[in-house]
């Protein structure tokens, strides 16, 4: 429990808007319609984990991570490629900032006729703007690089493909990482947003959400919410964790100030 | 790599800049005046050269401009026929860190150059030894450069930029951040391998102690445009011995010639 201790500030600020909600319920302020008790919301969720919850959180997920392993597998080594080649980036930059533009939900349509329907366009949607700001993020990363280094680096006569992966890539990871914590929002958003108002195949914790809620199960509703919120705060827990250790030599500029 | 026309005859010499015009062009304030204009030099292979000038003079300037990095507006930088590779001539700069992965651990800075550079793995490892114990980083073989004193940093930088045996370094105030008694250990370590490697090398100081703890020959320059102030040749064996008649003369001399540049 030392977390809880070092965080215990945090910890309270969250016991304390628990304790307003508590209070709101009981004193019935609020329409408990609208607004369930926290121990309602409580017991209600073991009967959705018995449910499908559990099936719901497995398919979000997989959705999500499936979207994530395509933007950076795609969306790294293009940006880095193209920040390396200035030249090559220049003709393309245009074109890429017009994409980022358009916002990916109104795609889902235009997805729903190239890539037909099921998962594939799902993940194809989350996987669209986190592709493009992962890319973005490895661009500028990658231009950002230290020069004089990066002299050094060609003085071993390296090749293209050990440039860009042994030493582009670190100099623009700390770049990368937050173009993955945006990804990360992106994918959530939309696998959940799809979920919801598509269904394709009745699963995912969007889908939960909105059975529920469309059932007028209310204290379920706020459950499956709170849950795909938990899902977003593991999932940025993991990025931060593997950032930490993937970049654990950074010099710590504070210091040197 | 060069500018002007190839090797239009055989340079005996191992680094010469022939009438070389350069200046950095500023986006605040257009052209800064020329730095250099018509300068010229000419290193000769195997010998050991400083630069001195003091802070500011544009001795990092003419470093970067003999390795390549700065391309000069007008002359001819002239590189021995022996350079074929890029790994030939080396610069190391003056901030450590911009010579060193920070992403790999001490060793790993070490045997990557060499790695790429396809040594073979017994020849490799000796080198990696010598380079480690020389320097002394055997014991900080696992640590990343963030973790480093600005001493180890340097001593890193400097064994990994020589490991690969190249033929021409330039090193830029390499002992800036060293203390008298590793500045020592560094500077014979630094004779060492130049004489067993058959190294030519540009050290650039404006310290006179580091300029007379290696060098052969001291270039001293100065003003804008800039020019070679003194061309002095140092008699005095290895290693240096400081407070010998010998050693107090070419330091006079040295001193001299940079307060001449200074008036």
């Amino acid at each position: 429990m030392d977390w809880l201790r070092r965080n215990w500030r945090a910890w309270s600020f969250v016991g304390g808007l628990i304790a307003v909600w508590a209070i709101v319920a009981a004193l019935r302020l609020v329409d408990p319609i609208v607004l369930p008790a926290p121990w309602n919301v409580a017991r209600a969720v073991p009967g959705m984990l018995r449910e499908r919850l559990l099936a719901d959180i497995a398919w979000t997920l997989g959705r999500v991570l499936a979207a994530l392993v395509v933007a950076c597998v795609f969306g790294i080594p293009a940006g880095l490629f193209l920040g390396y080649r200035q030249r090559a980036y220049k003709v393309v930059e245009g074109p890429l900032h017009a994409l980022r533009s358009v916002p990916a939900s109104a795609l889902f349509p235009l997805f729903l006729i190239l890539v037909g329907v099921g998962e594939t366009s799902i993940v194809a949607l989350a996987a669209y703007p986190s592709l493009l700001v992962v890319m973005v993020n490895a661009v500028s990363g990658a231009a950002l690089a230290n020069q004089n280094r990066l002299y050094q680096a060609r003085l071993l006569n390296l090749n293209s493909l050990h440039m860009v992966f042994d030493v582009l890539f670190y100099e623009a990871l700390p770049s990368i990482f937050d173009g993955i914590r945006t990804a990360v929002s992106y994918s959530l958003l939309l696998v959940v947003a799809v979920e919801m108002f598509i269904g394709l195949g009745e699963r995912g914790l969007g889908r939960a959400i909105y059975l529920y809620q469309s059932s007028y199960r209310i204290p379920e509703t706020y459950g499956a919410i709170m849950i795909a919120g938990m899902i977003g705060i593991l999932l940025n827990w993991v990025v931060t964790k593997l950032q930490h250790h993937m970049l654990r030599w950074l010099p710590n500029v504070r210091e040197e100030q | 790599m060069m500018s002007g026309p190839a090797l239009s005859s055989p340079c005996p010499c191992a680094l010469e800049l022939e009438d070389i015009d350069f200046s950095y062009a500023t986006r605040f304030n257009g052209i800064n005046g020329a730095l250099y204009k018509d300068f010229s030099l000419r290193i000769e292979p195997g010998s050991i050269v400083t630069i001195m000038g003091a802070s500011g003079a544009g001795k990092s300037t003419l470093g970067r401009i003999m390795a390549g990095i700065l391309i000069p507006q007008k002359g001819i930088v002239r590189r021995s026929p022996d350079f074929t590779r890029p790994s030939d001539l080396v610069y190391v700069d003056q901030h450590p860190m911009n010579g060193v992965f920070p992403w790999q651990t001490v060793l790993e800075n070490v045997r990557y150059p060499l790695e790429k550079l396809n040594w073979e793995g017994p020849r490799r490892r000796d080198r990696i030894c010598y380079l480690m114990t020389l320097f002394r980083l055997s014991a900080l073989s696992d640590v990343y450069p963030a973790q480093l004193s600005g001493g180890e940093l340097q001593r890193l930088a400097l064994s990994r930029c020589l490991s690969w045996k190249p033929k021409l370094v330039i090193l830029d105030e390499p002992f800036s951040a060293l203390d008298g008694k590793v500045k020592a250990e560094i500077t014979s370590a630094l004779h060492e391998l130049a004489l067993k490697d058959r190294m030519t090398l540009v050290l650039i100081t404006h310290n006179v102690s580091d300029a007379l703890a290696l060098g052969m020959r001291c270039v001293i320059i100065a003003r804008r445009p800039v020019q070679v102030m003194s061309d002095l040749d140092f008699h005095l064996g290895f290693p240096r011995e400081e407070n010998t008649p010998d050693y107090d003369a070419m330091q006079q001399a040295l001193i001299n010639g940079i307060r001449d540049g200074l008036v």
